[in-house]
C-alpha cells in the first residue's frame, strides 16, 4: 500500500500540462510543435482529436514533464450547469467537484470528450488554454473557462493566431481575468527560441515546476545542439562519398560504344542522386519529421560536364605506377651488381638497370593484360566516371544539402503542408561565400584527385560547414 | 569482465564493420546499452567492441570474412614456415664448407646484416611515410607481389581485402613481412647452429676491395659493440681477422690458414650473435613495434568508419524522447458532399436564432445579409441549455440559424439543433456560417467546409446549410 502511494507520488512529481480549449483552435498544432512530433493528426475537422494523449519529455526514460493533448470542449455548458447544481462548496472543494463530476460521467458518452480533458487537470495537471487570437472573443468561451477556474489549477492563456485577423488585445481583456499568464504563440511559425520562451512562461506557473522546467529548457537546448551535430555529420558524410564516388565498368574485348559510355554516366549521376536523397531522409529523421511532403527538387547535371576515362592496371597497378615499380626494381638490382664490382661500374649497372625496367614496363604495359596467371587476367581495363572534377559542383551540392537542412530544421512539426523549395542558388551563394569557399576548398581538390582526406582534414571541413549551417539556421 | 576478453583485431574489425553496415541501433537502444553496462569502458575502442559483441547475433556472419581470415591465416602459417624453411636452407647453403676454400663471412653478413638491415631501413621509411611513398616502397618488397598474385587467384575474398582501409593495409603487410623476415633470421640462425654441431666449419673473409685486416676488424669491433662487454669470446680479435683474411689467387690460404685451422672455428660465436642480435632481437622489436602500429592503425581506422561517431555520441549523450508513446488513432473524414447545401438564403424567415451572437450582432448581421424576420432570439453563449431548449421548442416554420462560420459546431450545438429538428412545427432550418464584422460577415469555404460536413452527418432533409460563398 505504502509502496503504491509512494509510486503515485513519483509519478505526480513531475510538472504535467493539459492543452485545453475550444474544438480547432489549434491544441494538437501547440502540442505537435512543442513535442517535436508531426505525428499528430491535425485537421479542419472538430473532434480530431478524441482521447487525451500525453507527451512525455523524457531524458534516459525519465520523464521530466509531460503534455496532454486533448480533445475539445462540446458540452460545456451542461458540464458547468452540473458544478452549479450540486451542494454550494467553498472555492477550496471546487477541484473535488471536478472530480466528482468525472467520476460520476465516466461511462456516459456524451461528456466522453470532456472527462478526457478534465481528467488530467484532475490529476494535477496545469492548463494551457488555447484560443484562436485571429477571431474575435465571444462571450461563450466564458463556460469553458469558468469549468477551468473551478478546477483550481494553475493556468496560462496561448493566444494563437491562425487566421489574419488580430483580435489579441480583446482577448487579453478577457483571459486576463481568468488566467495567470497569457503569452502568444503561433505553432506553425514558432522558432525554436519561442518554444523555449513559452517553457520559461510555463515555469512561473507554479513553484514545485520551475526547477523541472529549466531542466527540460536545458536538455531542449542541448538536443536541439545535438540535431545541429549530427545533420552536419550527416551532410560532411555525404560530400565525401559524392565527392569521391568512382563508377566503374569493365570495358570489354571489343571495347565500349557510345551508348554504353552513356549508361554509364547516368548510372554515376543516379548514384549521386541517391546519396543526396538519402541524407535528406536522415536529415528529416534527425529532426523528427517523419511524415514530411514535398515537391520534389531533383539535382540536375545539365551544365557539369561528367567525364569518363579508360583506365587499365596490372597487379592494380597503374601505368605510371607500373614504371616506377619496375624502374626501381632494375635500379635495386643493378645496384646490386655495382656493388658487387665494389663501384667500379660508376653505377652503371643502376642506371641501366633502372632503364631496362622502366622502358620494358612502358612498353610492355599495353600486352600484359592479356596474360593469365592460374586461369585470371592479371591485367584489368575500366571504364571510370568520377571523382567529379567540376569545381563548381561541390558547393551546388553542399548549398542544397545545407538549405534542405535548415528548412527541416527550422520547420515546425505542426506543419502539414507540403515543404516548397525556394531558389536554393541565391540562398548558398549568401552562406557559402567566397572566404568559406577558400576552406572548403582543400578537402574538395583531395577529393577530386581521388584521395582520402585526413581526419584532420575532415575535422576542419565539418568546422566550416557546421558554421555555415548555424548562419543558416539564424538566418 | 566479459568486455576484457574483447580485443581489436582483425576478426573483430571486419566484423564490426560489417555489422555497422547492417545494424546501427537508434538512440534509445544505444543509450540503453550504455546505461546497462555501469562499467562501461573507458575506451571507444572497447566501448565499439563490446557493443558488438552484444549485437553480434543481429547480422549472420559474413562467409566472405570468415573465408578470407582462413585465407589469410593459412597463408601466414604457411609463410612463417616457408620463411623458417628458407631460412634454413640459406643458411647450409651460406655455410657449405667444401674443404676447398673457407666459408666467406661477409657472404653470411650479406644475409643477416646488411638483408635485415636494408629491409628494416625500407621498412622504417614505408611506416613513417604515408601515401604514394609508402606504396611505392611497399612494392619493392617480393611479398607484395606474391600477395597480389594470391589476390587474383579465382574464387577469393577480393571484396574484403578492398573494404581494409589503405593505413590498415600497409600495417597488415609491413607486419607481416616482419614476421616471415623473423623466421627467417631464426631459420639461419638454426642452421648456423646446426652446422656448427655437426661440421668442423672454417670461416674466412675475403673481397674484392682493397680492405685490410685492421679496417675489417674495426668494422666487425663496431659490429660486435652490443655484446662485446658480456660475452668478449664472441668478438673476433684482430689475430684472427689476419689470420682468417684469404685471397683466391694467394697462397696464404695454404700455409697460415691450415696451421691455424682451430682457430678459424671462433667465428662461429661471432656470427651467432650478430645474426641473433641484429637478424633476430633487432627483427623483433621492429616487430612488436610494426604490431604496436598496427594495432593502433586498426583502432584509427575503427573509430574513422561511418556512423562510428554517431554511436559514440549516442553512448554517451541522453537519449530525449518527446512523443507520445501510443499511436494516434486517426480519424477518417468525412469526405464533403453538395447535399442540403443552399447557395442563397431566402430574404424572408419566420425566426431568426444567433448562436452564440448578442442581439446587437444579429442586427448587424441582418443588415448586411438583408434578411428580415419577425421573430429575433439568441442562443449558446452565456444562455443556460433549458433557456435555449425552451426557444426551440417554441418557434415554427422557417428558421434561420447564424452561425458564427470560424467556430465549429459543438455537440452542444448538435443537442440544441436536434431540438429543433424534432419540433414538428419547424419546417425548415438553414444555418447561415456568418465570418467576423471585420470581413463583412463574409466567411471562409473552408471554414463552411467544417459546418456542411457536420450537417451532413446528421442525416436530414430539415436542414441546410448556406454557403454564400457559392453564390456569388
Amino acid at each position: 500500500m505504502q509502496k503504491s502511494r509512494n509510486k503515485d507520488k513519483e509519478v505526480n512529481r513531475y510538472p504535467k500540462f493539459a492543452v485545453v480549449g475550444h474544438p480547432n483552435k489549434g491544441k494538437s498544432s501547440i502540442v505537435s510543435s512543442l513535442a517535436l512530433d508531426d505525428s499528430v493528426q491535425i485537421g479542419d475537422t472538430p473532434g480530431t482529436t478524441q482521447v487525451k494523449r500525453g507527451f512525455p519529455l523524457k531524458v534516459d526514460g525519465k520523464i521530466v514533464y509531460e503534455l496532454f493533448d486533448t480533445p475539445g470542449f462540446q458540452r460545456a455548458r451542461r458540464v458547468l450547469s452540473w458544478l452549479k447544481s450540486q451542494e454550494p462548496v467553498s472555492a477550496d472543494r471546487r477541484g473535488e467537484l471536478i472530480r466528482a463530476f468525472i467520476e460520476e460521467h465516466r461511462d456516459n458518452e456524451k461528456f466522453h470528450d470532456e472527462i478526457e480533458l478534465l481528467e488530467p487537470i484532475a490529476n494535477g495537471a496545469g492548463i494551457i488554454y488555447v484560443v484562436d487570437a485571429s477571431k474575435p472573443y465571444g462571450p461563450e468561451y466564458e463556460v469553458e473557462m469558468e469549468i477551468l477556474r473551478w478546477t483550481g489549477q494553475p493556468s496560462m492563456a496561448i493566444l494563437n493566431l491562425i487566421g489574419e485577423e488580430d483580435y489579441r488585445e480583446q482577448w487579453k481583456r478577457a483571459l486576463g481575468h481568468y488566467f495567470r499568464l497569457v503569452r502568444t504563440f503561433n505553432p506553425v511559425r514558432a522558432t525554436f527560441e519561442d518554444h523555449m520562451s513559452l517553457l520559461e512562461s510555463m515555469a512561473q506557473l507554479k513553484e514545485e515546476w520551475t526547477k523541472p522546467i529549466k531542466v527540460a529548457i536545458g536538455v531542449l537546448n542541448e538536443l536541439h545542439q545535438q540535431k545541429v551535430e549530427q545533420s552536419v555529420d550527416a551532410i560532411v558524410q555525404t560530400m565525401k562519398k559524392s565527392l569521391g564516388y568512382v563508377y566503374t565498368k569493365p570495358i570489354p574485348a571489343q571495347g565500349i560504344s557510345p551508348q554504353e559510355e552513356s549508361k554509364a554516366k547516368q548510372r554515376y549521376q543516379a548514384q549521386i542522386v541517391t546519396y543526396e536523397r538519402d541524407l535528406e531522409e536522415q536529415i528529416e529523421l534527425i529532426w523528427n519529421h517523419r511524415s514530411i511532403e514535398k515537391v520534389e527538387n531533383l539535382l540536375v547535371f545539365e551544365d557539369i560536364g561528367l567525364f569518363s576515362k579508360e583506365s587499365a592496371s596490372i597487379f592494380g597497378l597503374g601505368q605510371r605506377e607500373l614504371i616506377i615499380t619496375a624502374a626501381s626494381a632494375g635500379a635495386m638490382g643493378g645496384l646490386g651488381l655495382d656493388l658487387m664490382l665494389g663501384g667500379g661500374s660508376l653505377f652503371l649497372g643502376s642506371i641501366i638497370g633502372g632503364a631496362v625496367g622502366g622502358v620494358g614496363a612502358m612498353v610492355g604495359f599495353d600486352n600484359l593484360y592479356e596474360v593469365k596467371i592460374l586461369g585470371q587476367k592479371v591485367g584489368k581495363r575500366e571504364l571510370t566516371i568520377g571523382p567529379m572534377q567540376n569545381l563548381n559542383f561541390p558547393y551546388i551540392l553542399l548549398g542544397r544539402a545545407l538549405y534542405h537542412a535548415s528548412v527541416i530544421a527550422k520547420r515546425s512539426h505542426a506543419l502539414r503542408d507540403e515543404v516548397k523549395w525556394e531558389d536554393e542558388a541565391q540562398y548558398t551563394e549568401q552562406i557559402l561565400d567566397a572566404k568559406t569557399r577558400r576552406g572548403l576548398e582543400k578537402l574538395h581538390a583531395r577529393l577530386r584527385r581521388g584521395e582520402e582526406p585526413t581526419p584532420e582534414e575532415i575535422k576542419a571541413y565539418r568546422a566550416i560547414v557546421l558554421e555555415s549551417f548555424e548562419r543558416l539556421l539564424s538566418h | 569482465m566479459q568486455n576484457k576478453s574483447l580485443k581489436l583485431s582483425l576478426k573483430s574489425y571486419l566484423n564490426f564493420a560489417d555489422l555497422l553496415g547492417s545494424y546501427r541501433g537508434d538512440h534509445e537502444s544505444n543509450r540503453t546499452f550504455a546505461l546497462k553496462h555501469d562499467d562501461l569502458p573507458p575506451s571507444a575502442v572497447d566501448r565499439l567492441l563490446l557493443w558488438a559483441h552484444e549485437h553480434r547475433f543481429k547480422v549472420t556472419s559474413s562467409p566472405e570474412i570468415d573465408l578470407f581470415l582462413h585465407r589469410f591465416s593459412m597463408a601466414t602459417s604457411f609463410l612463417v614456415f616457408f620463411s623458417l624453411f628458407m631460412g634454413v636452407l640459406v643458411g647450409i647453403g651460406l655455410l657449405s664448407y667444401s674443404g676447398d676454400a673457407p666459408v666467406n663471412v661477409i657472404y653470411f653478413f650479406a644475409m643477416t646484416l646488411i638483408l635485415p638491415l636494408l629491409s628494416m631501413l625500407l621498412s622504417l621509411i614505408s611506416m613513417i611515410s604515408r601515401g604514394e611513398m609508402a606504396n611505392f616502397i611497399t612494392h619493392l618488397f617480393p611479398l607484395y607481389w606474391l600477395e597480389r598474385l594470391i589476390e587474383h587467384l579465382p574464387d577469393q575474398a577480393q571484396g574484403i581485402i578492398d573494404r581494409l582501409p589503405a593505413s590498415v593495409s600497409k600495417w597488415i603487410f609491413l607486419e607481416r613481412l616482419q614476421r616471415f623476415s623473423l623466421f627467417f633470421s631464426i631459420g639461419i640462425l638454426l642452421a648456423l647452429m646446426g652446422m656448427v654441431v655437426v661440421k668442423d666449419i672454417a670461416f674466412g673473409w675475403s673481397s674484392t676491395l682493397n680492405i685490410t685486416a685492421e679496417e675489417f676488424h674495426a668494422l666487425l669491433s663496431f659490429i660486435a659493440m652490443p655484446w662485446e662487454s658480456w660475452i668478449p669470446s664472441a668478438v673476433p680479435s684482430l689475430e684472427l681477422v689476419e689470420l682468417s683474411h684469404y685471397f683466391r689467387l694467394g697462397e696464404k690460404l695454404e700455409s697460415e690458414m691450415i696451421q691455424n685451422a682451430d682457430k678459424l672455428g671462433a667465428w662461429w660465436k661471432f656470427l651467432a650473435m650478430s645474426t641473433l642480435v641484429y637478424a633476430v632481437i633487432l627483427r623483433f622489436i621492429f616487430w612488436m613495434v610494426v604490431r604496436f602500429n598496427y594495432q593502433k592503425a586498426l583502432e584509427k581506422s575503427l573509430l574513422v568508419l561511418e556512423g562510428v561517431s554517431q554511436l559514440l555520441r549516442e553512448f554517451d549523450k541522453p537519449f530525449v524522447s518527446t512523443n507520445a508513446p501510443s499511436q494516434e488513432k486517426h480519424l477518417d473524414i468525412v469526405e464533403e458532399t453538395e447535399a442540403q447545401v443552399t447557395e442563397e438564403a431566402g430574404h424572408y424567415h419566420d425566426v431568426i436564432l444567433g448562436w452564440n451572437f448578442s442581439p446587437d450582432e444579429i442586427r448587424l448581421a441582418n443588415d448586411t445579409t438583408k434578411i428580415i424576420a419577425p421573430m429575433i432570439h439568441t442562443v449558446g453563449g452565456s444562455h443556460t441549455f433549458e433557456e435555449d431548449e425552451e426557444i426551440a421548442s417554441g418557434v415554427s416554420r422557417h428558421v434561420l440559424l447564424y452561425v458564427k462560420s470560424w467556430e465549429p459546431p459543438t455537440m452542444d450545438f448538435v443537442d440544441f439543433l436536434e431540438i429543433l429538428i424534432e419540433n414538428p412545427k419547424v419546417e425548415t432550418i438553414e444555418i447561415y456560417p456568418l465570418g467576423t464584422a471585420g470581413r463583412y460577415y463574409e466567411s471562409e469555404p473552408r471554414e463552411v467546409a467544417v459546418w456542411k460536413r457536420k450537417i451532413q452527418g446528421l442525416n436530414t432533409t430539415k436542414v441546410w446549410v448556406i454557403d454564400a460563398k457559392e453564390q456569388k
